[in-house]
């Protein structure tokens, strides 16, 4: 059933707005708030005379005049305008807020409603029923609003305040100046110029208003937690509407002057999050692209090249540090000079900011220009970003060459030496010689050590062995037995070895004691006879019994062969020779 | 049958050489081509073979040169200079690498005495110390001895006095030997090998940066704890830096 009622009273709004043209049928109240000692007065106006008019139900008031009737009827150029009012007074019965319903009234058969009217009753006031001075209507119908686009931004987002003055339909703002100029303390601020007051038509509170965008700002936070905008105050000149008019019905204006401002704002400003943030993260916020160029890639020592970083993109451009540029440490860089390319708008700053860096190499070579990395804040994503340029060589074709002449040992010297003599990066070589990897050290090892320890142990026994042979030397007694043995030994060798085999020992025998003649005498074996032997002897002064002993022991040998002999006569004819032969060797001059 | 063993190792180990020659020669046909990559892998795979010698070490040193690796050219140059320290083209091309690192540190000079003591001692290593020491144990033995028999007095004052003086050799150059062996151990030099590592003041990530290195930079290794190597420039300052950033040139 409701919706039923909606859907006519829709249908009557339409059918309505279609022969508005035709006919009106409207209620109006002289105020829409009062205080409750004031009254009310609401005028039922229509343009074509009607029948049937019925007053809405006025609960909450009383009514205390009316209804009264009054008709206007008007030729104007030909046509012709006609109203009809029903008036009535009414008093508030108590302070709230309160709906004066629809009345109705049929007109030519067809049935209108007003719209409902809802009225606010307030407490009651000083002045009841006089005429608004225009201080407060200039206050009611003029407000200066500052509009922030966002409440809770990151450190460094863009956020942007404008700030709008609102002037009603009936009154007007002739001169406006700035009388306090806001300052944005903890905040890096740019106000974008504004080429010309334009009027606006748009709603404040629900209710028509015209408006002047007066100033724009855009604001980069740079200290987190709450802060604070200071407010605009503007001293205005308002011309508000009197209830005197002028001869052609025109309401007169007064001037006031007013003071108006915005109220402060407080901003919640959010920092940005510790999590993940990245170790060259310098305060960039916004979304951001790197290229890291040089204008050359290849050229001779002492030339100059450029290299430029350049940042380019949205966000807080002026506000951050463009990632340093590290070079090899034998080329010569010069301060880099920085240059910005930015324009703000609404949006925030956007452009490009760069470093452009002279670099001279002075040698010849290659040099890494290292990887730039540059990080940012993502606005959008709400996350880190890291951007990282490509490695760049610069290939140095001619000059003079680094040398560097430190011996290994101690670490690294002086590096730019200049050794003009090899100027060119050598050639592999084509030859090796392979040893193992894995090597002892001589050093320390028992080789060494024995080596190195050895030889003084042969001084001692070099020592000692000297001091024995002095002493054989000394002694002539043994060291005649010493001559006799070795004698012996000599000589009858073969005779001992076949000591016990009678033939073959006297034949030993015989032969060596014969031998030794012929060494030590000089005889021939042809005139070998034991009377040659004698006289030779005892020329020789060897001694008369030594002789006969030499010349017995011939004999025995050559009766050995004949006669059984023992061995121990064999062992006695043995000794018996040495010791001859010894004795003849000392008697022999 | 023992001669024959000793017969057929020679053989084997002539064999390996032979095939080490082999790979030296292809991969320095590579080079020559501009194919270093390959070059290197064939290089490398010599080393694999517990053989290597100063010319690999120079040539490997140069084909990374050529790919631009900085930390890995300079790494084997310094092996090269390790094995021949006196070696110009490598002294040369070391140059040439050592343009393309970033870090430029000063050196802290040495002064006076120890500077002269550092540089004698450097002059010969160890073993060659070693070996003079012998030689001069045996001269001065052999001397003495004939100081100890000879019987004329000018030539017993000839041997004592030289006996004395290589007794003295002998024991200068066991004491430089010792010096070499400890500066040697003392001697621990790495390469970074990081394009960017960061030097703590104490072995862990959250301590505070004391500088920071960039690749190719030649240190100094004091100490090893944990992950962490510390580590000394050769201006003196010192710092702990991770040991994965890093290389030491001496792998035994």
């Amino acid at each position: 059933m409701k919706a039923l009622k909606q859907i006519s009273i829709l249908f009557l709004i339409l059918a309505t707005s279609i022969v508005s043209a035709q006919v009106k049928f409207e209620a109006k109240v002289s105020k829409k708030k009062l205080g409750i000692n004031e009254r009310l007065r609401i005028d039922f106006e229509m343009n074509k005379d009607g029948d049937n008019f019925v007053p809405p139900n006025f609960k909450g008031f009383d009514v205390v005049g009316g209804p009264n009737t009054s008709v206007s009827n008007s030729w104007a150029n030909g046509k012709r305008s006609y109203s009809k009012t029903y008036s009535y007074f009414l008093s508030p019965q108590k302070r709230g807020k309160f709906t004066i319903k629809q009345a109705t009234i049929e007109i030519d058969g067809e049935t209108y409603k007003t719209f409902p009217i809802s009225i606010n009753v307030t407490a009651a006031v000083d002045k009841p029923n006089a005429n608004p001075d225009a201080a407060d209507i200039a206050s009611d119908n003029i407000h200066l609003v500052a509009e922030v686009s966002k409440g809770n931004p990151y450190l460094n987002e863009a956020i942007t305040v404008v700030y709008k003055l609102y002037v009603s339909p009936e009154t007007g703002v002739s001169n406006w100046r700035e009388k306090d100029n806001p300052r944005f303390n903890d905040f890096w601020s740019q106000n974008i110029e504004i080429k010309g007051l334009n009027i606006q038509k748009g709603l404040y509170k629900g209710e028509d208003y015209r408006y002047v965008i007066l100033r724009k700002t855009v604001l980069y936070p740079q200290k987190t937690g709450k802060l604070k905008l200071e407010p605009l105050v503007l001293d205005i000149t308002v011309e508000v509407p009197t209830n005197r008019y002028d001869i052609f019905g025109r309401p007169l204006m007064t001037k006031v002057p007013k003071i108006v401002t915005a109220g402060s704002r407080t901003i919640d400003v959010k920092p940005l999050p510790v999590q993940n943030k990245p170790s060259d993260f310098k305060g960039a916020v916004g979304d951001f692209s790197l290229k890291v160029s040089t204008t050359k890639s290849q050229l001779n020592a002492t030339e100059s090249l450029q290299a430029k970083i350049q940042v380019s993109g949205r966000g807080n451009l002026k506000l951050f540090e463009i990632p340093k540029l590290t070079v090899p440490s034998s080329l010569e860089v010069y301060e880099p000079e920085h240059k910005e390319n930015v324009r703000t708008n609404l949006n925030g700053m956007q452009g490009s900011i760069s470093d452009t860096y002279t670099i001279v190499p002075q040698y010849k070579g290659k040099y890494p220009v290292p990887t730039i990395s540059f990080s940012y804040f993502d606005l959008k994503t709400e996350s880190y970003k890291r951007i990282t340029s490509d490695e760049i060589i610069i290939d140095v074709l001619q000059g003079p060459t680094a040398v560097n002449n430190s011996d290994n040992t101690t670490a690294s010297s002086a590096k730019q030496a200049v050794n003009p003599n090899t100027n060119t990066f050598a050639f592999i070589k084509t030859a090796s010689n392979w040893t193992s990897i894995s090597t002892k050290p001589f050093f320390k090892s028992t080789g060494f050590w024995s080596l190195l320890l050895l030889p003084f142990l042969t001084i001692p026994l070099a020592i000692v062995i000297r001091k024995k042979k002095d002493e054989r030397d000394a002694d002539i007694q043994g060291n005649r037995i010493r001559k006799a043995d070795r004698l012996a030994k000599k000589y009858l060798g073969a005779a001992k070895k076949a000591l016990g085999k009678k033939e073959a020992f006297y034949l030993a025998l015989e032969k060596a004691l014969h031998n030794y003649l012929k060494a030590k005498l000089n005889i021939e074996t042809s005139d070998f006879n034991k009377e040659k032997i004698e006289t030779i002897l005892k020329d020789r002064q060897v001694d008369h019994d030594v002789v006969l002993d030499f010349i017995s022991i011939l004999e025995n040998c050559e009766l050995a062969r004949y006669t059984p002999i023992t061995q121990v006569t064999m062992q006695n004819d043995y000794d018996k020779a040495a010791k001859t032969i010894s004795l003849i060797d000392k008697q022999l001059r | 049958m023992k001669t024959f063993t000793i017969l057929f190792l020679c053989c084997f180990s002539v064999l390996g050489f032979s095939q080490n020659n082999q790979l030296f020669e292809e991969a320095n046909a590579l080079y020559n081509d501009s194919k270093y990559a390959e070059a290197i892998d064939k290089y490398e795979s010599i080393l694999n073979g517990s053989k290597h010698s100063t010319e690999l070490y120079f040539n490997l040193g140069n084909a990374n040169y050529k790919l631009n690796n900085i930390a890995p050219s300079i790494y084997y140059f310094e092996k090269a200079l390790q094995l021949n320290p006196n070696d110009k083209d490598t002294l040369n091309n070391l140059a040439f690498a050592q343009n393309m690192t970033i870090d430029a540190i000063d050196k802290v000079p040495e002064v006076g005495f120890s500077r002269i003591l550092k540089n004698v001692v450097n002059t010969f290593n160890s073993d060659t110390w070693a070996k003079i020491s012998i030689a001069g144990v045996f001269v001065f033995v052999l001397l003495f001895l004939m100081y100890h028999f000879s019987y004329t007095s000018s030539k017993k004052r000839i041997a004592f006095v030289i006996s004395v003086f290589s007794l003295i050799v002998a024991c200068f150059s066991i004491a430089m030997a010792f010096q070499k062996e400890g500066l040697n151990k003392k001697d621990n030099p790495a390469i970074v090998f990081a394009q960017e590592s960061r030097v703590k003041a104490d072995p862990n990530q959250t301590s505070e940066e004391v500088f920071r290195l960039h690749e190719g930079t030649k240190i100094q290794v004091l100490e090893a704890y944990e992950d962490w190597n510390k580590i000394q420039l050769s201006d003196n300052s010192i710092g702990w830096i991770p040991s994965k950033d890093i290389k030491v040139l001496k792998s035994f």
